[in-house]
């Protein structure tokens, strides 16, 4: 088992590694940098001030010199600063996180409380209409694109509400709370309450069929014990493995909602610094993200090891 | 493991047809919700194809004197802000997603399925490298990869097929590989070994058509992501650019603005996309169930 | 008796007329809620070149002068006093003295002086030791030989020549006078002025907060207690949010004309004003190789224009024709429209004029069966590329078939300076309407921000004429004579100048959206709301 986890945090740092040096490079191949960004905006460009200004912002040395300085930097702490607001990456990133989290967290705990009752319902009821309907919806909410459904919610609640869900950090009311969070959440946790849906139903289904289950009926369960007790308590491993692994995965998602809902968290961050060629910014929110994937995955791995005996801590 | 067999499946499912169109419709009626996925796919390559005779105005004309014109029978969809026919910049606009879903899928699943039969096949240090680089791939969402990799490259068509085809290597990859390693222990895989079958040989004959049932289950599943993930580029203004009739881009920044006072420039565009993908999953399911018969509900 | 009367009549109504308006008179206190169009690249408006710069932080300093905020249209007749309370030109106008005022503190407590006057213009000529990182307007100051004090209350700049203009310059928004004693470097990050409100934090791509002044040293100003923006980008969000009660205005002229109408059907109670923005929307063109080197195929692109087709696909109609020179009445400087529609492409008969241009198309070895391939190029930002899509759209008719090239905003102007464009899309703002501004900038030979390297020493000599020149009825007509030779040279093509909207909700009073630039009208220190 301790062979196992130090393997795997190995494996971690080995990725991590790798991810730091293809997002390195990928921005750097990126024509144009911050400095042409700026002088575009002033709408002209002085040679030997532009020189200046790279070399400031440390952007003239060797592609390797500025690899180093960054994991140095990032080794103690230090996140270098960003390009544009000219305040220490940390100071920009970490108030955002917060948001961002919350946001995920309510996602998350609508897509759960949705997600797996229906996908329970939806098993149990295999090859009715019931069943039929709710697979339909469960397919419908992972075809709509997350933006359409924000956009098309904040239409019907300003014409019908006259009133909109629009970022504040601090909300007055319980209601403006709920709906500044929970709103842009739904949007974006339909489609993964409809991804534990699904999941839910077919761990459902296969444990259903299983032996155990078989006896159990066989024992004179009731028809309701046998599917809530024996059958869910074990179908909702996987499940719980699909709610971490979206938890990590939501941020594509949060990318376009947080766009949608005008929400200052790190993930549509992440979009305006890439366009501000924020280089500082960019590499750590990246890693940040990558930082979180890789951690939820090793903790599901964890998980799943310490519920499921059958697993092998191999490869 | 999955090798399909068309007729024992359908003695199962209880068929006494044989043949021909008999045979079609039962599997038509069995799998309902997948045929009508199917005919949701087909009418959108269709309508793809045809564009240049379906469209009834060039997608680009701008008309000073039409603009922001409700849906009517002149303008099945209505017009936009530069009274460009929003039907047939929604029949060019298939052309665009189905280039990207189909363009991406195709090069992301091949190149997959290299890196998946190489490392399950040649296992060693080749493994052990694309292991990692799958990793690495798969640590970081769709978007955000995508997004970065559209920023580095450059907005255009084939850009966007590129950096959405990137981040689908890994997942075909791991399922080829998976499966490659379970046949390699199969009984038949040792008798082409025995009777001296080379190991290029022995991978592209027996393994790699053994592979396709889920290599086709995880690509069509991947087909409508991929779909999705290019709208949400488009929308984020990172997509493929003007005057490309993208429904992604159709829906942001400039259309975003008419929203209320052209309604159908936000809705038909949404609808399309979101029908595109539902019929892409329809069937991708009812695919699943076929091919796959583990996951059979 | 009828006229003690009549007079105890008109003295009840001055009475009660004056307990009106005491009632109405503004009251203080509130925060002005707006959103931001989007998030300025810092808080220092001497390195920006976008009014995303002004509006925020004019309310943080002051000028030396200033446009009368309550003014609509900006002229040298309207400039007040600031920071300075009075200034004088000397006999021969090369020497502009200004005296200060003495109860001026800085936001840190610090008092206000003439070296502080002197170290900002400093700064913007390049003369002092420490450097902007980006310098956009230090082609105002070509004609400054420096800036020098007497005593710590009296500044004066002396000129290489005459330029009356000097004043204008000096009174835009885009002018503040920054203190010696803050770097650069922290002016972007933290400003420090003297103006109506303090500045409290910039949050990038979220909000950025003023507080109320209480050292302010125009008395019982500012009535605000603060101004709060929401950097809202998506336009259709922030415009759901104004029309739902979430700010209190829109960011100023940023009001699409379709958006208008939406906010006017939906907040029927909003005040809304649309003005010209003195932007243009023009064609820069790549005259140094072909296609367009060759004059002909200029002029027949100039030909093809249908400007009115532009305009009310884009504004609905709300927009100006003219050429450099913001158009009349808004404009000070626009020639009469009898001499506009001499120019060639400004006639009224588009069909004659297009036809016209098919004729000089086909003199260059182009035709119904040989069409010019080209692409537009221009930004990936809606207000560049969908006039770029009605421009090719255009195009078609006279033998032209144009792709569009959409750039992104860190690759545009390395392009444009390569020269690796044949045509393409863009907008300039005028902080002034001031013919020194914009002819010096986007026409002059030396000008770094002239991107088509138009260059023609005989206007040349022009522009000096005109800028010197003190009589403003003489000078109106040479700045004619030379906007309709630019627009013959087809140096930079102008389509349109742009008209936008800017609404607020009925309580907030005493706001004046300028109708000649849209950089100068944002100090807000007696806006006040009646809540």
């Amino acid at each position: 088992m301790l062979a196992y986890i130090v393997r795997r945090l190995f494996l971690m740092l080995v990725t991590l590694f790798g991810i730091s040096v293809i997002i390195f490079v990928l921005l750097r191949i990126v024509p144009g940098n911050i400095v042409d960004i700026l002088f575009d905006a002033a709408g002209y460009v002085d040679p030997a001030d532009k020189a200046n200004l790279e070399k400031e912002l440390g952007l003239s040395d060797p592609i390797v010199v500025q690899y180093l300085k960054w994991i140095g930097g990032l080794l103690h702490g230090d996140l270098g600063y960003s390009y544009v607001s000219e305040k220490s990456a940390l100071q920009e990133i970490l108030p955002r996180i917060p948001i961002t989290a919350k946001l995920a967290g309510l996602a998350l705990l609508f897509s759960a409380s949705i997600g797996i009752p229906l996908g329970v319902l939806s098993a149990v009821h295999q090859g009715t209409r019931l069943d039929y309907a709710l697979r339909v919806v469960s397919l419908s909410g992972l075809s709509l694109p997350s933006f359409w459904l924000g956009l098309l919610i904040l239409m019907a609640s300003v014409s019908m509400l006259g009133w909109m869900p629009i970022f504040n950090p601090n909300p007055q009311t319980w209601a403006e709370a709920f709906a500044i969070y929970c709103i842009p959440a739904m949007a974006v946790g339909f489609r993964s309450a409809a991804l534990t849906m699904r999941i839910t139903r077919s761990s459902m289904l296969e444990i259903l069929r299983q032996d155990y289950i078989r006896t159990a009926r066989a024992k004179g369960a009731s028809e309701s014990s046998v599917n809530y007790h024996h059958a869910l308590k074990n179908a909702v491993l996987p499940v719980i493995t699909v709610i971490g692994i979206e938890a990590a995965f939501l941020i594509g998602g949060l990318i376009v909602t947080e766009t949608v809902f005008n929400i200052p968290g790190v993930a549509r961050f992440l979009v305006e610094a890439l366009r501000w060629r924020d280089y500082p910014i960019v590499q750590n929110l990246v890693m940040l993200i990558a930082v979180v994937v890789v951690v939820v995955n090793f903790a599901v791995d964890m998980l799943y090891a310490a519920i499921d005996p059958r697993i092998r801590y191999g490869d | 493991m999955a090798v399909i067999n068309f007729d024992a499946e359908l003695r199962r499912a209880g068929a006494e047809a044989t043949h021909g169109w008999r045979r079609l419709t039962f599997l038509a009626q069995r799998y309902l919700l997948g045929t009508i996925g199917l005919v949701i796919m087909v009418l959108f390559v269709a309508m793809a194809l045809s564009a240049d005779l379906i469209s009834r105005y060039d997608p680009l004309a701008v008309d000073s004197a039409h603009r922001l014109a409700a849906p009517d029978a002149r303008h099945w969809f209505g017009t936009d802000s530069f009274g460009r026919d929003v039907w047939s910049r929604i029949i060019y606009g298939a052309r665009i997603s189905l280039a990207v879903g189909l363009g991406s899928t195709a090069l992301g699943a091949s190149i997959g399925v290299i890196v998946g039969l190489a490392s399950g096949y040649l296992s060693g240090w080749v493994d052990l490298l694309f292991q990692r680089i799958t990793d690495i791939l798969q640590s970081l969402p769709l978007l955000v990869l995508a997004l970065v990799m559209t920023a580095a490259l450059g907005p255009s068509l084939p850009n966007v097929i590129i950096a959405i085809a990137i981040p689908l290597i890994p997942t075909v990859a791991r399922v080829i590989r998976a499966n490659t390693l379970a046949l390699r222990e199969l009984p038949f895989v040792e008798a082409a070994k025995s009777i001296g079958m080379s190991e290029m040989r022995i991978a592209l004959r027996h393994v790699l058509p053994n592979t396709l049932a889920p290599l086709i289950v995880l690509a069509t599943a991947q087909l409508g992501s991929t779909i999705l993930t290019e709208a949400s580029l488009s929308f984020l203004g990172l997509g493929i650019p003007e005057p490309y009739p993208s429904w992604g881009r159709m829906l942001s920044e400039s259309a975003a603005e008419y929203v209320r006072v052209a309604p159908w420039l936000v809705i038909f565009p949404g609808i399309a996309i979101s029908l595109a993908v539902f019929g892409t999953n329809l069937f991708g399911d009812a695919l699943r169930d076929i091919l796959d018969p583990r996951q059979r509900g | 008796m009828r006229s003690v009367r009549a007079l105890a009549v008109a003295a009840l109504c001055w009475l009660s007329a004056y307990d009106v308006s005491l009632a109405e008179g503004p009251k203080s206190g509130g925060i002005l809620r707006l959103y931001h169009r989007d998030s300025p690249g810092s808080a220092s408006i001497h390195e920006g070149a976008s009014y995303s710069f002004n509006v925020p932080f004019m309310p943080v300093f002051n000028n030396l002068v200033i446009f009368n905020q309550h003014v609509a249209q900006n002229s040298v007749d309207t400039i007040v006093p600031e920071l300075a309370e009075s200034w004088a030109w000397s006999d021969d106008k090369k020497r502009l003295t200004f005296k200060l005022r003495k109860d001026v503190k800085w936001h840190d407590g610090k008092p206000f002086t003439s070296a502080d006057v002197k170290c900002t213009f400093d700064l913007l000529m390049g003369k002092s030791q420490q450097k902007f990182r980006q310098n956009p307007r230090k082609s105002w100051y070509n004609q400054v030989n420096d800036v020098a004090v007497n005593g710590d209350y009296e500044a004066s700049f002396n000129l290489k020549r005459p330029q009356p203009a000097l004043l204008s310059l000096l009174a835009s928004g885009y002018t503040p006078i920054y203190p010696c004693h803050v770097s650069p470097a922290e002016m972007r990050t933290k400003p420090i002025g003297t103006g109506p409100f303090k500045f409290v934090e910039f949050k990038a791509n979220e909000s950025i907060k003023l507080t109320k002044n209480p050292d302010y040293f125009k008395k019982d100003l500012p009535y605000l207690d603060g101004i709060e923006f929401t950097i809202v980008t998506n336009r259709s969000t922030a415009i759901l949010g104004f029309v739902s009660g979430k700010f209190d205005m829109t960011f100023p002229t940023e009001v699409s004309i379709p958006l208008l109408k939406d906010v006017k059907s939906q907040a029927p109670n909003a005040i809304c004003v649309v003005e010209p923005s003195n932007v243009s929307t023009n064609i820069i063109i790549n005259s140094s190789a072909p296609p367009f080197d060759n004059l002909d195929i200029r002029r027949a692109l100039a030909l093809a224009l249908d400007r009115k087709a532009f305009i009310s696909i884009l504004f609905e109609g709300q927009a100006d024709i003219g050429g450099t020179m913001q158009p009349a009445p808004a404009g000070l400087w626009a020639m009469p429209k009898e001499m506009l529609e001499t120019i060639p492409g400004y006639g009224p008969d588009i069909n004659a004029n297009r036809e016209q241009a098919r004729k000089l198309m086909q003199k260059a070895g182009y035709g119904p069966d040989k069409h010019l391939q080209i692409k537009v190029s221009t930004r990936n930002i809606p207000i560049y590329r969908d006039p770029a899509i009605i421009l090719i759209d255009q195009l078609k008719t006279i033998y032209i078939d144009a792709e569009l090239d959409v750039v992104d905003t860190a690759q545009w102007f390395p392009k444009v300076a390569r020269k690796d464009y044949s045509l393409g899309l863009n907008l300039t703002g005028n902080a002034v309407d001031e013919p020194d501004q914009s002819f010096y900038e986007n026409y002059s030979c030396e000008s770094e921000r002239n991107y088509t390297n138009y260059c023609n020493r005989e206007i040349e000599k022009l522009f000096d004429q005109q800028s010197v020149e003190t009589d403003t009825e003489k000078r109106k007509k040479l700045v004619w004579e030379i906007d309709k030779k630019l627009q013959e040279d087809v140096a930079r093509p102008i389509i349109l100048h742009s008209r936008t909207g800017t609404c607020w909700q009925p309580y907030v009073k005493n706001v004046t959206v300028m109708s000649n630039s849209s950089y100068n009208g944002y100090r807000y220190e007696d806006v006040w709301m009646d809540k």
